[in-house]
């Protein structure tokens, strides 16, 4: 576990980023630092700010003030597609699948910024390899697969391009616990090779199981902080700000 | 049994040139989600840009066509960019940037007929290409223009349907289609992907009028009544949906030719929209359509 963030030029830093939609102000300064090859939760509620901060990393919504430098270079003034080209890439939710697509289709989206042959191939063997079940289905609509499924293909997807960073928006949305387990399972097979990833949760729990870090985010700042170990033990964290259940205890000894 | 030979022969030639027509709105509309009200004009653009490549260049046929493509999407590219897209930033569909769209549309039709106006005139014009002798399989003789007509349009629907299904550009314009927002986080430069449906869909509207211009006169006014046949084609079959387009605009065409062969020439333009009001009484969202619309 490696929560010293100095130890290398960082993958991702957020500096006070201000933002929202219209005229509401949903984010107000929110900072975060990412190690390269850490793993960081950012946790919060419903309505508190965690997806429209997966937005404005993402570059689908430009902050009004603030700074995100991921790599060593400003990224907060391009379009979303730039970022993808310099390596950020969103995962979404299963739900964001194209449904009327076939799997395979869905996944070589996810290549679009590599039009190289050898990238493409190499893209689809990695991700048939992490879910082997995506392979057995390459050739169906994606509108037939179970949640699961359509999560593990969005994860593929956001493989394809062979990405620096992943951001990835609530792994665990809608799912059985049954298939989280699973999921999350591949989530840090992948990151052992290498990735640095941000999880957006609302799986308290299971998310600071996977982590190394976490933030916690209320009211569109960062209210708390702190290595995940630390954070998941902390009864005082968990009851004002996490919430969490005993069974979850189990998922960490399958983990 | 001729006849009615003939006029099948003769619909499904127009009809198919409705659905070219047809497949751009539809184009257009999965992926702006706006109904592009100009798209008659860019047919009579494409039949007159055509008709001048030929009278200037004396080119084969088949180049003409392929040049007054290039030459009209490109026109496309540039009205999409220059003024549609300023509209579109507020969203499209029943948002209030799309009825300014449809409004902006129906502006580009009257701007578009006026600028031919000013260069061509209002003069119908001949488009002085011969499509040949009659064409004889087995013991029926089958008018050529009719038949090239039929052979040009599959040759162009195919080679969309390749590009959609087989290409990289093709699966970015289905992504864009289906959600603007996912396929921006796929990496996807959605502006451009948008300019090159629109190019696409000029492009298709323009080979229908370089098509028909052999058959038909050449004429400023020539897009208002293709517009109305293409749209209720694609309304028949689904608006968004490109197959529906395709079989919607032969169903149309077939109707028309059969209604005008059969009972009284002086109603044609009536049967597209009885046989229109008749599926939307049977499938409200059309032979292929959804309703709430699920795209990509």
């Amino acid at each position: 576990m490696s929560t010293d963030t100095t130890a290398s030029e960082p993958m991702l830093v957020t500096t006070d980023v201000v933002g929202g939609y219209g005229s509401v102000q949903i984010l107000n300064g929110v900072s975060l630092k990412i190690a390269r090859g850490q793993i960081v939760a950012l946790l919060g509620g419903n309505g508190t700010g965690k997806s429209t901060m997966l937005k404005a990393l993402s570059g689908l919504i430009k902050p009004w003030s603030g700074t995100i430098v991921f790599d060593g270079e400003r990224i907060d003034r391009l379009r979303p597609d730039k970022i993808v080209r310099r390596g950020l890439v969103q995962v979404t939710q299963g739900k964001e699948a194209y449904p009327a697509m076939t799997v395979e289709e869905n996944l070589l989206l996810g290549a679009h910024t590599r039009p190289e042959r050898a990238v493409r191939a190499r893209g689809l063997e990695r991700t048939y390899e992490y879910f082997p079940i995506l392979k057995e289905r390459r050739r169906q609509l994606t509108g037939t697969l179970s949640g699961g499924q359509l999560q593990m293909l969005c994860i593929g997807r956001g493989l394809m391009s062979e990405p620096k960073m992943m951001l990835l928006d609530e792994p665990s949305a809608a799912l059985a616990p049954q298939v989280v387990l699973e999921i999350f399972r591949t989530i840090s097979r992948i990151c052992r090779a290498g990735m640095t990833l941000l999880m957006v949760e609302q799986n308290v729990r299971m998310a600071l199981l996977l982590a190394e870090y976490g933030y916690v985010i209320k009211d569109g700042v960062i209210h708390l902080q702190g290595p995940a170990e630390t954070m998941i033990n902390d009864d005082a964290v968990r009851l004002s700000y996490l919430g969490g259940t005993v069974a979850d205890r189990d998922a960490k000894m399958a983990l | 049994m001729s006849y009615f030979f003939d006029l099948v022969i003769v619909g499904l030639s127009i009809g198919m040139v409705y659905a070219l027509v047809a497949i751009g709105i539809s184009l257009i509309y999965s992926g702006l989600d706006v109904v592009h009200f100009a798209h008659g004009e860019i047919y009579m653009l494409g039949a007159f840009i055509g008709l001048v490549i030929y009278e200037k260049l004396k080119l084969p046929f088949p180049v003409v066509l392929l040049g007054s493509m290039i030459v009209t999407g490109l026109v496309g590219v540039f009205i999409e960019r220059v003024f549609y897209r300023r509209i579109l930033r507020g969203g499209g569909g029943y948002t209030v940037a799309g009825m300014a769209m449809v409004i902006c549309g129906f502006g580009m039709s009257i701007v578009l007929q006026n600028v031919a106006f000013l260069i061509w005139g209002a003069r119908a014009l001949p488009f002085p290409v011969s499509y040949g002798m009659p064409i004889e399989v087995g013991n029926v003789t089958l008018p050529a223009a009719y038949v090239w007509i039929v052979v040009a349009a599959l040759v162009l629907m195919t080679g969309l349907h390749l590009f959609l299904k087989k290409t990289r550009l093709g699966l970015a314009v289905r992504a864009v289609a289906g959600n603007k927002e996912i396929a921006a986080l796929m990496g996807i430069d959605v502006g451009l992907t948008i300019s090159v449906i629109f190019g696409v869909a000029c492009a298709l509207g323009a080979a229908a009028g370089v098509l028909v211009g052999p058959i038909n006169y050449v004429q400023v006014q020539m897009g208002i009544g293709v517009l109305i046949k293409a749209f209720a084609a694609a309304v028949i079959g689904g608006f968004g949906n490109l197959p529906g387009a395709v079989l919607g605009g032969l169903l149309v065409g077939v109707t028309e030719s059969l209604g005008a062969g059969y009972l009284s020439g002086n109603y044609k333009d009536i049967y597209a929209f009885i046989l229109l009001i008749i599926v939307l009484m049977i499938r409200p969202a059309g032979m292929f359509g959804v309703i709430g619309k699920v795209k990509a």
